[in-house]
């Protein structure tokens, strides 16, 4: 076997590929059990890369004030907290927050 | 130039190494030859990995949506594409075969390998028809013993040619040389020629043997 003068003789040619041609294609296929198999993504949402827990007490107004602000913000407590805490980072000079 | 298609719902029947044979060796033969990995195993990637040989080109983690489109574009006058799909019915599969100009069936000379392997022939048959296309397909027996053709695989090549299948001849032997292809990438030229790769079987012999199979396909792509 040599050469690519042989394979010059092989020359590309047209196939159907619109969508109504693989639409057949798959209505044929799925009659003879192939079907799509197409692995699915795990459902449900991705897990927080918030893993820190911090549980101290509060008076109760205040506590009732911080739940109600991030309630109107729509925002979790924690994320509250985390802005709480830059700010007060940036005040006495303690640089970045974590 | 041709789209060659390996398919098979059978997991372990010689997919892979048909394609990289083949792959292999057209491009030897001077082809452009694209290899489309289709397979959720990877061996056409494993097998890139350690080194491809001159005039191949690899497409890996072709999926169900872009496999139609893929092939679209690798084709082209002066090109081979040769797909490897997943042992497994899938559209996939199916979507891979209506692009096909050669459908390649490998199958181990055994009544489940031929049973499985037949879904695909049946399928390429209804795919000519849905598509009103002639969709050339052939079988080729994988991993025969190289001294004596058993009594099953006799049966299997009366049964196969008795249906009217058309059978790719010499089939392809059991040699370490075409597994060991996957651990060190390249061709078996490369193989034969490098005396640092130790491998458990006859080169040369493995060597003919894939030339011969391609020449085989090249007759059916004429």
């Amino acid at each position: 076997m040599s050469g690519s003068n042989r394979l010059a003789g092989l020359t590309a040619r047209p196939k159907d590929t619109g969508p109504a041609d693989v639409r057949k294609v798959d209505e044929v296929g799925e009659a003879r059990g192939f079907v799509d198999r197409t692995p699915r993504k795990k459902p449900g949402r991705k897990p927080s890369p918030r893993t820190h827990q911090l549980h101290p007490k509060v008076f109760p107004g205040v506590g009732e004030a911080i739940a109600a602000e991030a309630e109107r913000r729509g925002i979790t407590q924690g994320q509250l907290v985390e802005e709480m805490w830059d700010v007060y980072a940036n005040k006495v000079g303690i640089g970045e927050q974590g | 130039m041709p789209v060659i298609v390996m398919a098979s719902p059978k997991g372990g029947v010689g997919k892979s190494t048909c394609a990289v044979l083949l792959a292999s060796e057209f491009a030897r033969m001077g082809a452009d030859v694209t290899a489309l990995d289709c397979d959720p195993n990877k061996s056409l990637t494993r097998w890139a990995s350690h080194g491809l040989p001159k005039g191949v080109t690899l497409h890996s983690d072709i999926g169900r949506s872009e496999i139609v489109t893929t092939i679209k574009k690798a084709d082209g006058d002066g090109k081979i594409v040769i797909v490897d799909l997943e042992g497994v019915a899938s559209q996939l599969v199916s979507r891979a075969i209506s692009q096909a100009d050669l459908v390649i069936v490998p199958m181990q000379p055994t009544a489940l390998d031929a049973e499985i392997g037949s879904e695909a022939l049946a399928l390429v048959r209804e795919e000519e028809e849905a598509l009103s296309r002639t969709i050339r397909h052939a079988v080729v027996l994988t991993k025969t013993s190289a001294a004596v053709k058993s009594r099953v695989q006799k049966e299997l090549e009366n049964q196969l040619r008795g249906a009217g299948i058309d059978m790719i001849e010499p089939s392809l032997v059991a040699r370490a040389a075409f597994s060991e292809l996957f651990a060190y990438g390249g061709d078996l030229t490369s193989m034969l020629n490098n005396p640092e790769i130790v491998t458990g079987g006859k080169v040369d012999k493995a060597l003919l043997n894939a030339t011969a199979f391609t020449e085989a396909v090249y007759e059916r792509l004429k």
